[in-house]
């Protein structure tokens, strides 16, 4: 038996796929399995990974459930003690597992591990951005308001921690649910979050950048609109768990979920809704900017030059990189 | 000769207790020292502590069993317990913390792990109340293995046991325990107001700083009843056909016990303590939203009479010797803490 697993969810991937496996199957800590799941393509993607011929590789095809379907199924295949995630367009750096692994042997109270990640773009070339996330002291408010994991691409977990979120929905018939198969969006925080206010099993990162996540396109601005949304539905589901959690940190979380979608409005060249969106977030809340005044500055300044002077402000001014939506929360970061 | 019992040789066991639990505990503890058969092997006695304080009360014992609550404000007198006790065995029983209590309480979590593991590393022995609260202690490296051992408490069954066991489809449901967030019947409640089931009714029965807000969640639903407790909880038991314990942290959860004893359906959130009774037969909920309730209370009322009944009378068959269990385990801790001090005459 493998010492971990990595589930790769794939869904018409063929264009990446092969990179991701080569970065997966190269890792210096060789003793694991890579679990693709094809998650109902209709491209090459399952013929892609059956004509490698690396006896750690397997393969699990389902009719198409989504991202979080398609975890779970690798969930339920995987054998490994620890059980890593990387989307089928996401890369890892060399030694990334030999980290989690060497992180989860020495802090048995950490169940999820995770590190920052290095942004690519749709070609693969590095974009000198990078997800530097806080590493110690997480709880379910870090969690909550900044998601330090980042990314889908960017855990560990110990087996016996997603088992503690481990579930059967009535309508199920299959296996467990570990995500939320009902979300299409922030699945990620959903997990994280429910695994931060109902188990203690400690979230910890290992220093570097070991994941490169990729950012395509995801510039419509109606993308937003339904990240919010599904960003509002998590919140909902999750307060009956911790009224007085939800109490305390909503309005504060919600606001540092504007202030991101109004820089990936900034991004996306939508002045208009990136103002809106980040003076509805400064009405959420005034934490945001006493915690982060730089961030939060930086972005209503850029809201305001789109809005006022029109996109080509950005791509001529020293703003543009800042603009990027790079840093956390990262929930449910379209691709 | 004349033989005294008790023999003037058996072991002292002093149970302390604070200001605090003298409720809940209280009732087990006292349960404890009442029992006319570890009387044989052990003269037990309760001294109440104040909480906080830093005096520590003179003790005439062989062993120190803590049932004290945890705190940093506590930790002064755990160890001024052991500072002074030093040449004595002492044992603590841990009931109230366990996984679901940290998630749901504690933000600080390497803070409250450091003062676990200080008072914890205090103590000769630390007693879980339940497998699934001891394996929490033991995978958190929160105890080392080899001091720690499991005792499911147990507060007298024989009450339950002797109600005949309830036939036919579930239809009476009722949850038992303080109205707090801890025993989420806040869900309970939602979940309930969906149920479709014909002729369900649900009761709870208990008070505590949440009973208005129960009140109005389930206001205009006349299948929801509140009830106060009862002197007799058996009696109280006869009324339900099931009980329902959608706990969002439970060290272990006596009323399940019970209810398995008193030949109920028992449905529980499989949280802590509570996965003992799921591994005796109890129903498990994993899912924490109220659809996932409505689910599993519509589903369990849903069986066939005949099987229902079945599966209560096993229920009560894996519980029927909870008691004895508890009481040998505690004469074992006894044993094992006093050896030097029982006499071989004691062994028969």
């Amino acid at each position: 038996m493998p010492r971990a697993s990595i589930v790769v969810s794939a869904y018409n991937a063929e264009a990446t796929l092969a990179e991701t496996l080569a970065s997966l199957l190269g890792q210096s800590f060789a003793d694991l399995e890579v679990i693709v799941v094809d998650d109902g393509s209709t491209d090459a993607t399952a013929a892609l990974v059956e004509a490698i011929s690396d006896p750690r590789l397997r393969l699990v095809r389902q009719r198409n459930r989504g991202l979080a379907g398609a975890r779970n199924s690798g969930i339920h295949a995987a054998r490994g003690e620890y059980i890593g995630f990387c989307d089928a367009d996401d890369l890892w750096r060399r030694d990334k597992l030999a980290a989690h692994v060497r992180h989860l042997d020495e802090v048995p109270e950490v169940g999820l591990s995770y590190s920052g990640s290095a942004l690519i773009g749709p070609d693969g070339r590095g974009l000198g951005l990078a997800q530097a996330p806080r590493l110690q002291g997480v709880g379910p408010e870090q969690v909550f308001l900044r998601n330090p994991v980042g990314n889908g691409s960017a855990p560990v977990l110990r087996r016996a921690a997603l088992d503690a979120l481990a579930w059967r929905p009535a309508l199920e018939t299959e296996r467990d649910w570990w995500f939320d198969e009902n979300f299409r969006q922030s699945e990620d925080i959903e997990c994280w979050l429910r695994l931060a206010l109902t188990t203690d099993w400690r979230i910890e990162g290992v220093p570097g950048a070991l994941t490169q996540y990729r950012i395509t396109g995801g510039g419509l601005s109606a993308a937003t609109d339904r990240q919010l949304t599904a960003w509002e539905r998590m919140v909902t589901k999750l307060t009956p768990i911790a009224p007085d959690f939800f109490a305390a940190h909503a309005a504060t979380a919600r606001s540092y979920q504007l202030r991101y979608l109004a820089r990936r409005a900034v991004s996306a060249g939508d002045g208009a809704r990136a103002l809106r969106l980040v003076l509805d977030a400064l009405g959420q809340s005034r934490r945001p900017l006493r915690q982060e005044p730089l961030k939060t500055l930086t972005t209503l300044a850029a809201a305001c030059a789109l809005r006022l002077l029109g996109p080509l402000v950005l791509t001529q001014s020293r703003l543009a990189p800042c603009a990027i939506p790079a840093t956390a929360p990262q929930t449910g970061e379209s691709k | 000769m004349t033989l005294h019992f008790p023999a003037p040789s058996l072991p002292r066991v002093v149970h302390l207790v604070d200001d605090l639990n003298w409720g809940g505990v209280t009732r087990g503890v006292r349960h404890l020292v009442q029992d006319p058969v570890l009387a044989r092997v052990a003269r037990q006695s309760i001294v109440e502590v104040k909480r906080g304080s830093v005096t520590t009360p003179a003790l005439e014992a062989d062993l120190i069993l803590s049932h004290l609550s945890v705190s940093w404000r506590n930790l002064p007198l755990l160890s001024a317990l052991r500072g002074r006790y030093a040449h004595l065995p002492l044992v603590h029983v841990e009931h109230s913390y366990c996984e679901g209590f940290v998630a749901g309480n504690v933000m600080e979590r390497l803070r409250f792990q450091t003062l676990l593991r200080s008072a914890y590393a205090l103590f000769d022995g630390v007693v879980g109340v339940s497998a699934g609260q001891t394996g929490w202690l033991r995978d958190r490296a929160l105890v080392a293995p080899e001091r720690l051992r499991t005792i499911r408490s147990c507060a007298g069954i024989d009450d339950f046991l002797a109600l005949p066991v309830a036939t036919g489809r579930a239809r009476a449901f009722g949850a038992l325990g303080r109205f707090d967030r801890q025993k989420g019947f806040d869900t309970l409640i939602r979940a309930f107001l969906a149920v479709r089931t014909p002729g369900a009714t649900l009761t709870l029965v208990g008070d505590g700083p949440e009973r208005a807000a129960l009140e109005a969640l389930a206001h205009g639903d006349p299948r929801i009843r509140f009830a106060g407790y009862a002197s007799s909880p058996a009696t109280l038991m006869a009324r339900f056909d099931a009980v329902l314990m959608p706990s969002r942290w439970e060290a272990y959860g006596l009323v399940g016990v019970e209810a398995m004893a008193a030949g109920r359906d028992l449905l529980v959130s499989g949280v802590d303590g509570t996965a003992d009774h799921v591994q005796r037969g109890a129903t498990v909920c994993r899912g924490r939203r109220a659809e996932d309730w409505t689910a599993a209370i519509e589903r369990l009322a849903a069986r066939e009479p005949a099987i229902a009944t079945r599966l209560r009378e096993i229920g009560r068959e894996k519980v029927r010797h909870a008691e004895a269990e508890f009481r040998t385990a505690y004469a074992m801790l006894f044993a094992d803490f006093c050896a030097a001090r029982i006499s071989p005459a004691m062994a028969g």
